[in-house]
């Protein structure tokens, strides 16, 4: 490269006057080009590019504690919009989806506080979010009866954690229910570690009780065929990350065994690369492994993703308009042909 | 000297509760293996009783609950 070349975009000012949407903020980001701002706007921008991309496929990978900081109805409502595909999420994210729609909550609460008092009073903290026990507890009773009921249902045939989802989706009724968003709009959500979080001590409950006759079984191995089947027939395939983890790599390796390598890569995490994990791991170093193709769109947002996440689709949604009707490349109906 | 206090058999000093509605209802665990209504009050006790490792603030919040129902009537 020669000296000129260094240099052919010098940095727009950001000027916030009067009244300003959120894409109109994000458009003074992308002027700057800088550090967070810069890093945000190309994000708005690739992830424009995927849902404008008739044939990409979008994944979201959902990780941390962001349904019960908030999150929980923006999910739904992309689900509903056709904005995403395919979530690939913990099990965590979708127990406390679940809890909201039995009529749970979460509540705002400090970071410092006395956890020993908390204990006390059967209240759990996730940082400054409050969560009573019984939520956990009605929870358990109230699934413990649909797994019954599942399992009574398939006589003993083991599910996919997508069709485990599927029947919990099924028999969620709240309409701000992210499985339940994805029951009706047939979205898949994997949860390839399903077993480490409520789910699996539910299971556990209802497996220990006397009268069960049939036990549920869900096998996540029955997964891998069905997410490498969606990434395989998809001609493009794109991922949002919120954090990484198990559901970044689920994304990604699926990328990689079907062949594809991933188009379009969104990752907003507060994590490191140094310590080799995959939540703070760069795209670049995706690349290495074919999981990403070399010239995908990418970019990797640091901050805090209670934050960023929301920016990113009201500024994409404002650009889409409310016309825009997306024709998803991937239907779940098609699911496993 | 301090007296060797005898924890009160209630379920809200049971191993087995959890907090179903604070604190004057729990769920029993062990009756809910059982196929027994696993909801049960806080102040009731039953023979499977055991100790709670940790003490918590069940059976004091549910005895002022009571306390204040009964001054309601």
């Amino acid at each position: 490269m020669r000296r000129r070349d260094y240099l052919q975009n010098p940095v727009k000012h950001m000027k916030i006057s009067g009244k300003l949407t959120v894409n109109q903020l994000i458009q003074q980001f992308k002027n700057s080009g800088s550090f967070g701002a810069g890093r945000l706007a190309a994000a708005c921008d690739i992830y424009e590019k995927m849902v404008r991309d008739k044939d990409c496929t979008v994944f979201l990978a959902l990780s941390g504690a962001v349904i019960p900081a908030g999150m929980r109805t923006l999910i739904a409502d992309l689900i509903r919009a056709r904005l995403v595909d395919v979530i690939v999420s913990t099990g965590a994210s979708m127990v406390h989806d679940a809890i909201e729609a039995l009529g749970g909550h979460h509540y705002k609460g400090n970071s410092v506080v006395d956890d020993r008092e908390l204990y006390k009073y059967h209240i759990f903290r996730i940082y400054d979010i409050f969560v009573p026990e019984e939520n956990f507890v009605r929870l358990d009773f109230k699934l413990a009866e649909m797994y019954g009921e599942i399992a009574a249902e398939k006589k003993g045939e083991s599910l996919s954690s997508n069709e485990f989802a599927l029947e919990l989706g099924k028999r969620l009724k709240d309409p701000n229910s992210i499985l339940r968003a994805a029951y009706e709009e047939e979205v898949p959500i994997f949860m390839p570690a399903v077993r480490d979080s409520e789910f699996g001590f539910i299971h556990w409950l209802h497996s220990s009780q006397q009268k069960q006759k049939t036990v549920l079984q869900v096998d996540a191995f029955k997964d891998v065929p069905l997410i490498c089947g969606i990434c395989g027939n998809s001609p493009k395939n794109g991922m949002i990350v919120i954090g990484g983890g198990v559901p970044r790599n689920t994304i990604q390796s699926a990328a990689l065994a079907s062949k594809k390598g991933l188009d379009y890569g969104v990752v907003i995490t507060m994590d490191r690369p140094e310590t080799g994990g995959l939540s703070g791991s760069t795209l670049e170093e995706t690349v290495s492994w074919g999981k990403m193709k070399g010239e995908a769109d990418h970019v990797m947002v640091i901050g805090d993703a209670l934050i960023i996440f929301p920016m990113l689709v009201a500024s994409v949604t404002e650009r889409l308009g409310n016309d825009f009707k997306r024709v998803p490349y991937f239907s779940g109906s098609k699911i496993g042909a | 000297m301090k007296k060797n206090v005898k924890p009160i058999n209630y379920c809200g000093n049971c191993d087995s509760h959890n907090a179903y509605d604070y604190p004057t209802r729990m769920f029993c665990s062990t009756r809910y293996d059982q196929n027994k209504d696993p909801i049960v009050d806080t102040l009731w006790c039953c023979s499977d009783w055991n100790p709670v490792s940790q003490e918590c603030h069940c059976v004091r919040e549910a005895l002022k609950e009571k306390e204040r129902r009964l001054k309601q009537r």
